[in-house]
């Protein structure tokens, strides 16, 4: 029995496993399937100040290896939560609250309401679903930075992670950004965006036209980015993107994740995240390897 | 709710384009009412959305679903063999409460007659159902046999390759003078399901409808609110959870 737990930013997770934001909910309906206890942690459900209705329907569709959503952050607001689901969720796991807003105010906002309850906060800066307060504030370097710093002035208590887009021209520049800015950690990637065509009917699948593309066909990418990532900041890295099984996961952390999420795999198997938990036990055993801190930043790059 | 492998049993056409697929579970989930639907992987590994399949029998650890051939997904499933493993996550979703009912209209256009046979085949025995059910054409036609426990049963199709030229809707009201029913049970296209509602405000008929949904979905299980429908008052409701049955005046059609 290897030792899973991982410690980022002072916070003991009991393994590096976390359900990734919007696939997972605020964990209620996965914990009719599995005790949900057994994660190191869920990412919520986007959450705003206020409650959102989100886009219209369709919001997926598929493609080979991959799917797209564009939910645009339906949520009952950051109030209701933590009203009706912070306590269901804390007893369970550590509690990553995702947030989002349209304007800087809004981040400030509703990184005071969670300061001191959630167990991370992780800044979506890069949803491509809505018009605004979505990506627009995490494509650019210098919004990366004003977005963070802001939002960690309203912190106190709960350390910061910023997610980052992959739709960037540098996302190891923008990993420094965040860094700069004050974040705690980052993770990476969300999704890239992508369109699905009905061509009997000449038009887009998602009713929102456009949507993000997750999956385990999106894997390579998001492996590259989280190593480039990695190796330009000094702040933790949390890796995602179309991890499917242990193997995936350990990929992430040798490649410098310090703990991985996982999000489409639930829709394909609704057990997924405790057999990628299994599977990297048993890996690890079978490497002859204690801890699985070990791994992370092993990769040797060829030649 | 269990997420498991099981095994083809059998999967066959039984319309144009129409299959049914029957599946033996590893162990068992417990009653499923009609209505209910199950999450059923492709057996292409490349799609990695599971498709909802509204349950249509399930007799110990056999059960059943059917589906329409629409896409590279579905066009894989019927290449799945008995001895195929496929993972599904069942059971889903809410089904048609009939609790007290005696005599029940049930509506059905093409593939959405399919939880409408399972209703009929666990309550013929209480229930009086009339069935209404309509096919694009004869080609489409399966499984009839099944509501011929109904009470009375009219099958209709759009070309009048069988039966009267008519749809479900239309055949229902064509008869809803003659018979007495005290509740209305409804699946089929979108469109039908709103012109079902709209004859039904006319006529100012407010007995009970109760309408099975469909929508584009992505756990199944309520988490990621990817199939939502619109209500009456505004809100957001998961087709996958809170349905897919709903009083049809609950839901913006």
């Amino acid at each position: 029995m290897a030792d899973l737990s991982v410690e980022i930013c002072g916070v003991k997770l009991k393994n590096p496993v976390i359900a990734a934001s919007g696939t997972f909910g605020f964990g209620r309906e996965y914990n009719l399937l599995y005790d949900i206890s057994v994660l190191g942690g869920v990412s919520t459900k986007g959450l705003t100040p206020e409650p959102r209705l989100g886009n219209p329907v369709p919001r997926i569709a598929e493609g080979d290896s991959v799917i797209l959503n564009a939910v645009g952050l339906q949520n009952p607001g950051v109030d209701a939560f933590l009203e009706n689901d912070f306590k269901f969720l804390s007893k369970k796991t550590a509690v990553i609250a995702n947030v989002a807003g349209k304007t800087l105010d809004d981040y400030a906002e509703i990184c005071g309401k969670l300061d001191g309850y959630a167990d991370f906060i992780e800044l979506n800066i890069s949803c491509p679903n809505v018009k605004a307060g979505g990506m627009a504030f995490g494509i650019r370097p210098e919004s990366i930075k004003e977005v963070t710093r802001i939002s960690k002035s309203a912190l106190k208590y709960t350390p910061l992670i910023v997610k980052l887009s992959p739709n960037v021209e540098s996302i190891a520049v923008n990993a420094q950004a965040a860094q700069a800015g004050g974040a705690d950690a980052v993770s990476l990637i969300n999704t890239l965006t992508g369109m699905v065509v009905d061509i009997e009917k000449r038009r887009p699948v998602i009713a929102n036209n456009t949507g993000g593309v997750s999956g385990a066909g999106i894997r390579p990418i998001a492996l590259r980015m989280v190593y480039e990532a990695a190796h330009s900041v000094n702040i933790p890295v949390i890796g995602m993107g179309g991890i499917t099984c242990a193997e995936d996961a350990i990929a992430f952390m040798m490649a410098g994740a310090r703990a991985v999420q996982v999000g489409t795999a639930n829709f394909t198997d609704g057990n997924a995240m405790p057999k990628i938990i299994s599977g990297m036990n048993s890996w690890l055993d079978a490497h002859g390897i204690k801890s699985v801190n070990e791994i992370v930043d092993t990769l040797v790059l060829n030649g | 709710m269990k997420d498991f492998v099981s095994t083809v049993k059998e999967n066959k056409a039984i319309a144009d384009n129409i299959y049914m697929i029957t599946l033996t579970l590893p162990e068992d989930v417990g009653e499923v009412h009609g209505g209910q639907f199950l999450n059923l992987a492709t057996g292409d590994s490349s799609k990695l959305l599971r498709r909802p399949l509204g349950i249509v029998k399930k007799t110990g650890l056999d059960v059943s679903v059917c589906y329409q051939v629409k896409g590279a997904g579905t066009r894989a499933l019927t290449g799945a063999k008995a001895g195929d493993k496929l993972r599904v996550l069942l059971p889903l979703g809410n089904w048609f409460d009939l609790d007290g009912c005696k005599n029940v209209a049930v509506i059905g256009g093409g593939v959405g007659i399919f939880p409408l046979i399972a209703v009929v085949s666990e309550l013929y025995s209480q229930i009086n159902f009339y069935s209404y059910i309509g096919f694009r054409n004869k080609g489409a036609m399966c499984l009839t046999s099944e509501l011929e426990k109904s009470k009375k049963l009219t099958v209709v199709t759009d070309d009048g390759s069988y039966g009267e030229k008519s749809n479900a809707v239309a055949a229902f009201f064509d008869d809803c003078k003659n018979i007495e029913y005290d509740t209305i049970i409804a699946c089929g296209p979108p469109v039908m399901l709103r012109v079902l509602k709209g004859e039904l405000k006319n006529r100012g008929i407010d007995k009970p409808c109760y309408v099975s949904l469909e929508e584009r979905m992505g756990c199944g299980m309520g988490a990621c609110l990817v199939c939502v429908c619109k209500k009456s008052d505004g809100s957001n409701a998961r087709v996958c959870r809170d349905g897919p049955v709903f009083g049809i005046s609950e839901v913006e059609l």
